[in-house]
């Protein structure tokens, strides 16, 4: 009974895979040719992405770079896309996300998320990252068009990567190759049997012993990142060997005001280069903290509810302008935390500009909104000489939306270009819509 | 050990007592003795009202023969004087498990109990008892009962004498026995074998999965009863049901229900006054929080007075854990008897397994409860609620000789209670001093003479002091008396410390000392003292004045205390974060100059003014003259209907009854919970009505509840009057339990194969049972859940059907047809835009998510175009939100539908008002902005569609129930208010004594929620158990 219990499970699982691929097959859609020959759009308004707003203005790129940004531009031998009326933003950059690591959450079969284990510095997001995967090109469709594929679960969750959405394979879509290793830190206050999970439940019991264990994973890896190269190799401890030579940062998911401050100076103190706070629910509180250590903080939604009753209703609407006008570097993304609704969920990352759209409209105005899912999402990965803003001398990467991008009622994506491929804006949800549509029509 | 001697040779004394015949046999010499005494110079309170001082108490055989002023002697009694003290009718607790075997208690969740149960079906109690394991109205708890000598004995040290006790297990949980806490045979103890019945919403020890809900329970409840109704009438000839036989032959005694908080003690009223009876409520101790509700019920409580610890609150950012309404309820937890005597309700109290009953009751005096409530509530009220008001809970002739006697005032300062007296028979608690000696007394040790013995303190444990000649100080003595005996031990030499002591040993009598003693020596001497005159005010005083004083002046404060009255917080309601002084109240207003989205012919009107009166809305027109209404300035601003949210699982208790396929019975009217910020929270995002589903664990679920978003009214008032009744089904991965891996392969269906069957068996059997009603008799048994499969058969109860993919909505709308009704509403329907014409066809709306896909199998073809298409197709398309957080974004997940498939703004804002009305059969009174609707109105700051708006007010019956301004102002409240209670706290719990801050987040509940009871706010925290019935807590998303 048991062994064919197992055995139908088995079956399905093999049915539910092949059904995903060979729907996805039907319908893939190709990536985009490498940019061929210059580009400018013209009179548009363009977001830079650094909170400036350039009114009828143009942008040239050639070859994937960004030659000329300015109102009176070179149009020598170039396409010429007219964008009168329209507005062109720096591709938006979602970090810690599962985007491509998940196709459809429910099957386990088609997630690649969370290894097994509390301790994986070594896991990589970049090679399981589908480029395939029917998610990607959703996303493009409001703006989206770099994400962090980050691995999460246990303490150490491992190592992410910053993937371009178009691409023919991981190796075609990279932009920076394991960036980040994700730590968990282990929350004061947790619900029981649901570990880390900020705010939530009792006190947390077992931290203070994990905090141990972290601690002596920290102080080996800094004494073996010391030997260039070890006689005995450690996958583990060498994957964390960047952390000390600034070479990868350290994301801590912390969102209690008193993890943020411990699990910073705990970086600190054993000599991690850059540190970033993910979550950071409640990181005004020690806002001045954060600025002295130039720590920056991302978070993970504003279309959350507070944690806590008595916290003003529109509190996580808010907390972007809050932190930003604290000083603090702060970049908003759709990303995974627990305890906010299918935040494992990749499909989710398409709503990113409407999160942003809600700051702004809660204390952070458009420009700066912009400016967080954009250019200080780059700097926080450590991206930004290459992208998150329109400038001379960068990626193009960038879009053309036929309104403000950040209100879904006016978010219109026109054209969208990765280093100056000029993406292919269809999808398998828009091939099923013109089907339908023509059935009833 | 030396207690336990004690004790035996007191019963050997006692056992005799009264009985001049038994029934069992007596070794020995029979010993018969009366126990006939009499307490005379006593001050009586021969029932809670009447005080009688220097009366006299005759007790003969275990009753009482005679009290009063005046009463003589009897000769053959013995007499007792109990000049100074107090006799009081001792306590009477009807809320224990005395002396009853312990149930098995699981240990949280166990994977592997789990595992087992989650596919059982029918009770595993062996023999012809109820089909489910948690209704055991047969347990018989004077069957079960055999004393225990231990806790009788803790019981009569708090001054009990006798105990309703029964076994705390299940739902149903059988009679209860009323006994008092003597020692002797259980023969004699047992005053009523069968007193009560009792009933909980804890299913205890039974392993069956149903019911894991608070629906569940209540539903079973209610079956229950019909069929007890049944079995009586005739359905004992069909089957052999031991559970209902001894429902039935116990059911006129009085019912004792138990209650987790206040919202249990409205459903259990509610279940009352539906099958007219009656239910003694063993309350919480939150009733305060909605006392004009728990006086409507009319019932009487049974009250615990337990209150919460402080929180340790010294360190700002952890203080950020305490909830406002852990931090209120910390205050006034003491003030809960206050509000019930000043409100009029009839209440008992119950100290099982509370250490701090008396102190706590004392407490709940200084807040307000008066004595005399306080003695009624142990004594008269629960004899009466036992229908044994004629022989317990006071002192008369005939009735029993429960009593204690006491130092002073039972509910002031430190009294000592000295016996308990049960049943005739006597218990030493503290032995009682029968000689007052304080005074000063002329000490004469050997030959000297001339010193003075001073002899202060309590009279049972007096304390010693010496006056030497010529000394202006005492010499400290060290010394102890036990009965007439006396220790006495000091150094007359105060300069030679470590000097051998004087130790004196005598005896005491009426204003004197004498005895035998050995000097500083060695030398035996003889001593005595004789009485000289009061003892003079203690020089101390003199010393320490001014903190004499100021003792004083504490005292006097404290009687005074109104000042520390209004230091006491308000009631709120409800009572949670941004809860209101006073509940919104419909008021005339005028908004002008707004655009205004009638969601009518008109379209969307610019600068107009819309007029409402008396909760309805009254004139749509330009310039309108305000009368008396108050004006609202709607310039820059957008009008627009409330929002309906078609689909949601807030304000809801518990969700999912999923253990069975079929769970039509249950109605989710019967857990709304009015306590839940996210009503607030929602009101701030313009949603003014919803519908509560329940989950979709199984192919039926359970009946749905309409409610408005009338933040700070009771659960029953949010319900929307005579609103159709609905019900949710569910089709596809979730009833075929998809995600349980290889556990719960048994319940039927495993497929959508299955699922359909389900449906059709179910309205098939429907279909008979009409037909068995129509026939009637006494073999007609009227069943909870096919009497709701009939109404949707006959059209009078609407379906919401949880949907996925084509084949299944395409199924049901057949099956539907096939038993001639149809489908109101698929929800969530993510495939609908491809079956949009067969649904527009059969006649069946869609609620539908604006953008989710990809998060279970069921949904990979899921488009944001959904709504688009199927609106174009002509189906009524509402958008939903399943989800807490969404809900308050609901006008802008309207918005979507316009970026995906261009639907008209008006269109995409109908499908968060309009079309959500109409899926609910609300349309006529809500939905759009037109005269005569109710005037549930959002004003916007901007297009509400766009990602820019903000709701500024939220109207529901023209009362406001949001608005910004207020918003900001009850922010400042709530800091205000907590600063306030952290500052009291930090004066009592602060220093070490608090409790650390623990927060307990709220669950949001999901479609997928099974079991797992929710139960917010259950203040009465780590003290009063809470029952969830579930452990098992699976948070998968819809």
């Amino acid at each position: 009974m048991q062994r064919r219990n197992s055995m139908q499970t088995f079956i399905c699982v093999v049915v539910l895979l092949y059904g995903v691929v060979f729907l996805a097959q039907a319908q893939r859609i190709k990536p985009a040719d490498p940019q061929s020959r210059p580009i400018v759009i013209q009179g548009a308004t363009i977001h830079v992405g650094n909170g400036q707003v350039m009114n009828n203005a143009s942008v040239r790129f050639e070859q994937g770079i960004i030659t000329e940004v300015g109102t009176s531009i070179n149009t020598n031998g170039a396409q010429v896309i007219n964008g009168k009326g329209k507005h062109v933003y720096p591709g938006i950059i979602a970090l810690n996300t599962p985007v491509g690591l998940v196709e459809v959450n429910a099957v386990k079969a088609s997630v690649d998320r969370s290894e097994q284990g509390n301790f994986n510095p070594n896991v990589r997001a970049l090679t399981s990252f589908n480029t395939d995967s029917d998610v990607l090109p959703t996303l493009r469709y409001t703006g989206v068009l770099l994400v962090e594929a980050t691995p999460d679960g246990g303490i150490v969750s491992g190592t992410s990567s910053v993937m371009e959405l178009d691409g023919w394979n991981w190796e075609d879509a990279v932009l920076k190759a394991d960036n980040a290793i994700h730590i968990n830190w282990p929350a004061r206050f947790s619900r029981s049997r649901r570990r880390g999970t900020p705010f939530g439940g009792k006190a947390n019991k077992r931290r203070q012993r994990i905090i141990h264990l972290l601690t002596n994973a920290m102080r080996e890896a800094k004494a073996y990142a010391t030997v260039a190269k070890p006689a005995k190799v450690n996958l583990k401890l060498e994957a964390m060997r960047g952390l000390f030579d600034g070479s990868k940062t350290l994301f801590i998911h912390a969102s209690y005001s008193k993890d943020i401050v411990e699990s910073v100076q705990f970086a600190k103190t054993h000599g991690v280069q850059k540190v970033g706070i993910v979550g950071g629910y409640d990181a005004v509180k020690v806002a001045d903290f954060l600025k002295e250590h130039q720590v920056p903080v991302v978070i993970n939604a504003t279309h959350r509810l507070p944690l806590i009753n008595h916290h003003d209703v529109a509190y996580a609407y808010k907390l972007p302008g809050m932190l930003a006008k604290a000083g603090v570097l702060t970049g908003l993304t759709v990303g995974n935390e627990r305890g906010i609704s299918m935040a494992d969920h990749g499909w989710r990352v398409r709503t990113l500009p409407f999160h942003a759209g809600t700051a702004a409209a809660h204390g952070l105005g458009t420009e700066k909104a912009v400016e967080m899912i954009t250019l200080n999402n780059a700097k926080i990965l450590g991206i930004d000489k290459q992208v998150g803003s329109i400038e001379k001398g960068k990626q193009a990467t960038l879009f053309i939306s036929k309104g403000d991008v950040l209100d879904m009622l006016t978010n219109d994506i026109e054209h969208a270009f990765i280093r100056g491929k000029k993406l292919i804006l269809d999808d398998k949800q828009q091939q099923l819509y013109r089907r339908f549509k023509k059935k009833y029509d | 050990m030396k207690q336990k001697y004690l004790f035996l040779m007191l019963m050997l004394l006692c056992t005799t007592i009264a009985q001049a015949q038994v029934t069992y046999p007596v070794n020995g010499v029979a010993d018969n003795r009366e126990g006939y005494y009499a307490f005379t110079n006593a001050t009586i309170y021969t029932d809670y009202q009447t005080k009688v001082e220097g009366a006299t108490l005759v007790i003969r055989n275990g009753k009482v023969t005679a009290v009063g002023k005046g009463v003589k002697v009897p000769k053959g009694a013995t007499e007792i004087d109990l000049k100074g003290k107090y006799i009081y009718p001792s306590m009477i607790d009807l809320y224990t498990g005395y002396a009853m075997p312990k149930p098995k208690r699981s240990r949280g969740f166990s994977f592997a109990s789990f595992a087992a149960s989650i596919d059982q079906f029918i009770s595993k109690k062996k023999g012809a008892y109820n089909w489910n394991q948690t209704v055991l109205p047969e347990v018989n708890a004077e069957q079960l009962f055999t004393i225990d000598q231990k806790q009788a004995k803790k019981w009569r040290k708090m001054g009990f004498g006798t105990v309703l006790t029964h076994k705390q297990d299940g739902v149903m949980r059988g009679t209860g026995a009323l006994v008092t806490l003597a020692n002797g045979r259980d023969n004699e103890l047992i005053l009523k074998g069968q007193a009560s019945t009792h009933y909980s919403f804890s299913k205890g020890s039974s392993t069956q999965p149903y019911p894991n809900s608070m629906m569940g329970t209540v539903a079973l409840i209610r079956q229950t009863m019909l069929d007890a109704d049944w079995y009586a009438k005739g359905g004992s000839k069909k089957e052999k049901n031991l559970s209902l036989d001894a429902f039935n032959a116990t059911k006129k005694l009085p019912a004792i229900f138990e209650a987790r908080n206040w919202q249990d003690a409205l459903i259990i009223d509610k279940v009352a006054k539906e099958f007219g009876k009656e239910f003694i409520i063993r309350g919480s101790g939150d009733e305060y929080h909605r006392i004009a509700e728990i006086k409507a019920t009319g019932a009487s409580f049974i009250l615990p007075l337990r209150f919460p610890k402080a929180f340790k609150v010294e360190d700002p950012l952890d203080a950020e854990m305490v909830s406002l309404a852990q931090m209120k309820h910390w205050e006034l937890a003491a003030t809960n008897l206050a509000h019930l005597e000043k409100a009029g309700v009839n209440f008992a109290l119950t100290a099982a397994g509370n250490p701090a009953f008396w102190k706590n009751l004392k407490k709940a005096i200084k807040m307000g409860l008066s004595e005399k409530t306080a003695l009624k509530a142990l004594t008269h009220t629960p004899a009466q609620l036992m229908k044994m008001d004629n022989q317990l809970g006071s002192l008369k002739k005939g009735m029993y000789a429960n009593f204690i006697i006491t130092s002073g005032n039972l509910f002031k300062g430190k009294n000592s209670i000295y016996e308990n007296w049960v049943q005739g028979k006597r218990y030493v608690l503290k032995t009682m001093p029968t000689l007052d000696l304080r005074g000063v007394y002329a000490l004469t040790l050997g030959t000297k003479s001339g010193y003075e013995l001073h002899v202060s303190g309590k009279p049972g444990s007096p304390k010693f002091a010496i006056k030497q000649p010529g000394d202006s100080t005492n010499t400290k003595v060290k010394g102890k008396m036990s009965g007439s005996l006396v220790t006495l031990s000091f150094n007359l030499d105060k300069k030679k410390k470590g000097a051998l002591k004087t130790r004196l040993s005598g005896w005491a009598a009426e204003k004197k000392f004498a005895g035998t003693g050995e000097d500083a020596e060695g030398k035996t001497i003889a001593w005595a003292a004789t009485y000289k005159g009061k003892l003079p005010p203690p020089p101390q005083k003199k010393d320490k004045q001014g903190k004499g004083k100021q003792g004083k002046g504490k005292k006097g404060n404290k009687k005074k205390k109104p000042a520390a009255k209004s230091e006491m917080g308000e009631v709120i309601y409800p009572f949670v974060a941004f809860g209101n002084k006073e509940k919104p109240k419909a008021e005339d207003m005028l908004i002008k100059n707004a655009t205004v989205w009638t969601n009518e012919k008109d379209g969307i009107l610019e600068n107009t003014d819309v007029l409402i009166k008396n909760g309805k809305i009254a004139k749509i027109g330009k310039n309108l003259s305000a009368g008396g209404a108050k004006v609202v300035d709607g310039k820059g601003k957008h009008l627009t209907p409330g929002i309906v949210d078609e689909h949601s699982h807030i304000a809801l208790r518990s969700v999912n009854e999923g253990s069975q396929s079929n769970s039509a019975e249950v109605r989710m009217e019967d857990v709304v919970d009015s306590e839940d910020i996210n009503i607030y929270r929602q009101l701030s995002g313009g949603v003014t009505a919803a519908q509560l589903l329940h989950g979709s664990a199984n192919p039926v679920g359970g009946q749905s509840a309409l409610i408005k978003l009338k933040w700070g009214e009771a659960p029953e008032k949010l319900l929307i009057p005579n609103a159709d009744g609905y019900i949710k089904f569910a089709l596809g991965e979730n009833v075929k339990r998809s995600r349980y891996g290889f556990l719960a392969r048994g319940r039927y269906p495993q497929t959508r194969m299955g699922v359909e069957q389900v449906f059709v068996d179910a309205f098939t059997r429907a279909k008979e049972y009409k037909a068995a009603k129509a026939k009637g008799g006494a073999s007609f048994r009227k069943d909870l859940e096919l009497e709701a499969m009939l109404e949707v058969m006959e059209k009078k109860r609407f379906v919401s059907c949880h949907s996925y993919v084509q084949s299944e909505i395409n199924m049901l709308m057949k099956v539907a047809e096939r038993f001639n009704f149809r489908i109101n509403t698929f929800t969530h329907i993510l495939e609908g835009y491809k079956v949009a014409d067969k649904m527009a066809k059969h006649g069946a709306g869609g609620s539908t998510f604006s953008d989710w896909w990809a998060y279970k199998y069921e949904v990979k073809d899921a488009i944001p175009y959904n709504a688009a298409l199927m609106h174009q197709a002509g189906v009524v398309v509402a958008i939903n939100s399943d989800d807490a957080e969404m809900a308050r974004r609901l006008n802008q997940e309207a918005a979507k539908a316009v970026k995906y498939g261009g639907v008209p703004q008006e269109e995409a804002l109908k499908m968060v008002t309009l079309n959500a009305a109409k899926l609910l059969h609300l349309d006529k009174r809500i939905g759009s902005i037109k005269a005569g609707k109710d005037a549930d109105l959002v004003l916007w700051t901007a297009n509400p569609l766009s990602i820019y708006a903000k709701a500024d007010k939220t109207i529901i019956e023209g009362a406001v129930y949001y608005d910004a301004k207020q918003d900001e102002q009850k922010r400042a409240e709530v800091k205000k208010e907590r600063t306030r209670l952290i500052k009291k706290m930090m004066s009592k719990g602060g220093k070490g004594g608090g409790k650390r801050p623990i927060m307990r987040r709220q669950r949001l509940l999901h479609c997928d929620d099974l079991g797992g009871e929710r139960i917010l706010w259950h203040l009465s925290g780590d003290q009063d158990k809470v029952h969830t019935e579930q452990a098992t807590e699976h948070n998968h998303k819809r």
